[in-house]
């Protein structure tokens, strides 16, 4: 079974560059590059770990003590695997960003809220491998083992959001960035799977590195199919007054606006100009005699 | 259409959750337990692993 898994990843592991090298040409062509930013990095360090590691796979049969070769490829691709934890999450909220766009009160207090919630799981992630007995390569693997649990659970979050907020965004199941997201979604999906299984096999050859290889060569040819065709222009947003959409971005647009102030007392009287001061004097010189003579009032209305 | 693409997503966000709780506290293992999705085949085992983790062995 683990020749067949050989000889079946041994045929992938090129593919991989190769779907990597297409997607970002099509994100470059179709001009998304720029909004997308955060997912060509990613597909990038993909690449770069690609070109590190075919040729130590290679060469760890062909020249390489296989030893040494396994312990280089091991940090590079759990280094790769590190920029990729950051780089999703970067990516989740370059997706939030663009698709909350329209409602740019919503997006501001989303985009408030996310970062919190990123910044509170890298401190748990950071915390969880804080345990007495792990250091060096194992607190490390722990941390990035809970950061990266966290980034998949924010980016199925993240999923769930946008399928079923999509009409009031404007959105379809055509666009690009439910496209993103479905892709960053079902790697997510195969991340916990996996990450629940993994412990079970003890070659790098085995039933599970073939499962990964397939997931991300459908997520790969997903995304390279919604950046290779035009994407269906974004919908006029139409919402009833009633939407609690519209009502919570205007409460949003209002949250943080800068507010007037007015001063109510202990203002010392050579903060004014000499001329407010006289029309202040005047003003309440007069205050009394207003108030005390309402026959006044009757006099001139009669 | 939009039911099918619901549900999809939907078994996707239930089984992302039945799998978080099956995974082994990270801090719990000394071995790898994370997972990187990739065509590349994972290094499962730790680096000074005897075999190499079966690395430059055709797979046998």
């Amino acid at each position: 079974m683990n020749v067949l898994n050989f000889h079946l990843l041994s045929q992938l592991q090129y593919v991989e560059p190769a779907l990597c090298g297409m997607l970002v040409y099509f994100l470059v062509r179709s001009k998304a590059a720029r909004q997308f930013g955060f997912l060509i990095a990613l597909l990038c360090v993909r690449l770069m770990c690609s070109f590190i590691c075919i040729p130590l796979l290679y060469f760890s049969a062909h020249g390489i003590e296989r030893h040494l070769a396994y312990q280089v490829y091991f940090y590079v691709y759990w280094a790769s695997y590190a920029l990729e934890a950051i780089f999703s999450l970067l990516v989740i909220y370059s997706i939030f960003k663009l698709a909350m766009a329209p409602l740019k009160g919503l997006q501001t207090l989303g985009m408030l809220v996310f970062r919190w919630v990123a910044a509170i799981s890298v401190a748990v992630a950071i915390g969880v491998a804080l345990t007495p007995h792990l250091s060096g390569i194992k607190f490390m693997v722990a941390m990035i083992t809970q950061l990266q649990q966290t980034s998949s659970i924010l980016t199925l979050c993240l999923l769930l959001f946008v399928c079923f907020a999509i009409r009031p965004m404007g959105l379809s199941y055509g666009s690009r960035i439910f496209g993103v997201s479905l892709g960053l979604g079902f790697l997510a999906t195969i991340n916990l799977v996996n990450s629940a299984w993994i412990a079970h096999y003890v070659s790098m050859y085995s039933l599970f590195s073939v499962i990964n290889a397939l997931a991300v060569g459908l997520t790969l040819l997903t995304w390279s199919a919604y950046f290779a065709f035009p994407e269906p222009k974004r919908r006029i947003i139409v919402l009833p007054t009633t939407s609690p959409f519209l009502r919570w971005n205007q409460i949003s647009m209002a949250l943080g606006d800068d507010p007037g102030y007015v001063a109510v007392g202990g203002i010392p009287p050579d903060l004014f100009a000499p001329a407010e001061l006289e029309v202040m004097r005047r003003a309440s010189a007069k205050m009394p005699t207003a108030l005390e003579s309402p026959s006044g009032m009757h006099s001139l209305s009669a | 259409m939009k039911n099918i693409v619901r549900a999809f997503v939907v078994v996707l966000a239930l089984t992302g959750a039945a799998a978080t709780t099956l995974t082994p506290p990270a801090s719990a293992q000394h071995k790898v337990t994370a997972t990187r999705t990739s065509m590349l085949p994972v290094p499962v085992c730790a680096p000074d692993d005897p075999n190499a983790c079966g690395m430059g062995l055709g797979g046998h």
